[in-house]
């Protein structure tokens, strides 16, 4: 009775952590949760939907390469893990990470269209797919002749990009939740890098800001690996990088303005400017210390090649 | 020998099954449908029947949407689809940012762009007009 008691208070304090997450923003302020650890054992029962919703979130790389060309920042080879050797990853947690870094590198390719470069990667990304044993929902032939022909983007984004969700979702069903993690973990870290590289050449507000706000999603992040940090060494370690990345955050602040959208119909459609806004504070030397702990942790994931 | 033949026909079978996986046609459809610079983000395939009488939206997710983006979300529905897909979207305050549908025309609209300027966490929600059982697909874009 008593046991059943601790465990009702557990599930409903871990409940409670998740609806109001980010209920710093009603006071105009985005501050990081009290407790942004989840007791391990306790967050493998949270539901898979929850779960499912925290790897939605987390932010595309897509996006990240679509604010680059918004800022006209020219496509670079010198971002991507190049470096790495597909037949070098031994361990499920190794394929899993790096199938999640190489899916943020082909993001990045496929938007600069720069499709041509992106058959090794694609031949990596089928080989490290094929040892989770999800090889079966890349669909590489496909993303290949698309990559190739140049025809058509949106539909080899919506492949690259869909093919990512269908093994997200196989490996949470199939009760490999960890692995699920590590790519996500994976595909946000290499998009960090991305955005954290570039800054330093292209010192833009919008692109700052970008990195700031990734205060948001970054407590999810944790959330995700948590139930498995002490699962292995390996995993330790990454959660450990997880804390050091949120420890450089902690300062940056995330405030908001208020405002109500504006519509107007045009062409059949409805377009509605959001007059609310978010403004980051974020110093120079915060920005600075974000970039060098995500470059640390970038350079150390892809080091075994 | 029986058996194993039966693993051979199974395994054969799985493997066509696997190669042999297609796009939702309702997805692609949707995708051709939604610009010729939009570029595909996310999709959320939606089947409901029909409402029990409530006003709420039953379809519901979590997305993260950022500043300086403008989105595109089309809405595209299934041919036996008796409602229209609709969409509305909140902030994670609770306040609705935007609607597909307009309660006081009963107007849908295919597609709504969205201009965001706060990042953050937003409720997605879809339902059918008035309730009614229906299939159909909600993509998102990023348009210049």
């Amino acid at each position: 009775m008593m046991k059943g008691g601790i465990f009702i208070l557990v599930l409903a304090a871990l409940i409670a952590g998740f609806s109001c997450r980010n209920s710093g923003n009603t006071a105009k302020e985005f501050v990081f949760p009290e407790a942004d650890t989840v007791p391990a054992g306790e967050a493998e029962k949270l539901s898979a939907e929850a779960i499912a919703e925290i790897s939605r979130n987390i932010s595309s790389p897509v996006e990240i390469a679509n604010l680059l060309q918004l800022l006209e920042v020219p496509y670079s080879p010198e971002y991507l893990a190049s470096s790495i050797d597909a037949n070098k990853q031994e361990t499920a947690f190794s394929k899993a990470l790096t199938l999640g870094i190489l899916g943020a590198d082909l993001g990045y390719l496929n938007m600069y269209e720069k499709t041509g470069s992106s058959i090794d990667i694609l031949s990596s990304i089928r080989k490290l797919a094929e040892g989770l044993r999800v090889g079966q929902f890349f669909d590489f032939e496909t993303i290949k002749r698309l990559s190739l022909n140049k025809s058509n983007l949106d539909s080899l984004l919506f492949l690259s990009i869909d093919s990512y969700t269908k093994i997200d979702q196989y490996l949470r069903n199939d009760n490999r939740g960890q692995l699920s993690a590590l790519m996500i973990i994976g595909v946000w870290t290499e998009a960090q890098y991305l955005a954290t590289q570039v800054v330093r050449r292209y010192s833009d507000t919008r692109l700052k800001d970008r990195i700031g706000e990734q205060k948001i999603i970054l407590n999810d992040l944790i959330m995700l690996a948590s139930p498995y940090c002490s699962k292995d060494s390996q995993f330790t370690e990454l959660c450990k990088d997880l804390q050091k990345v949120k420890e450089e955050y902690r300062d940056v602040k995330i405030t908001y303005t208020l405002g109500e959208p504006v519509s107007i119909e045009k062409d059949g459609g409805l377009v509605i400017e959001q007059t609310e806004t978010s403004v980051v504070e974020m110093t120079d030397e915060q920005l600075s210390g974000i970039i060098n702990v995500t470059k640390i942790i970038r350079d150390r994931l892809i080091s075994n090649n | 020998m029986k058996k194993h033949l039966a693993i051979l026909v199974l395994l054969i079978a799985t493997g066509i099954l696997a190669a042999g996986q297609t796009t939702d046609p309702l997805v692609s459809n949707c995708l051709s449908t939604t610009g010729p610079n939009a570029k595909y983000l996310k999709d959320f395939r939606i089947q409901l029947g029909k409402a029990a009488g409530t006003n709420e939206f039953r379809y519901k997710a979590q997305m993260s949407l950022w500043k300086n983006t403008k989105y595109r979300f089309t809405m595209c529905n299934a041919e036996n689809s008796e409602g229209k897909l609709i969409l509305t979207i909140k902030d994670d305050a609770n306040k609705q940012v935007l609607s597909s549908y307009d309660p006081k025309t009963g107007k849908t609209y295919p597609y709504v762009d969205f201009i965001c300027n706060r990042s953050g966490i937003y409720q997605i929600s879809f339902d059918f007009t008035d309730g009614q059982p229906g299939s159909g697909v909600g993509v998102v874009s990023m348009v210049k």
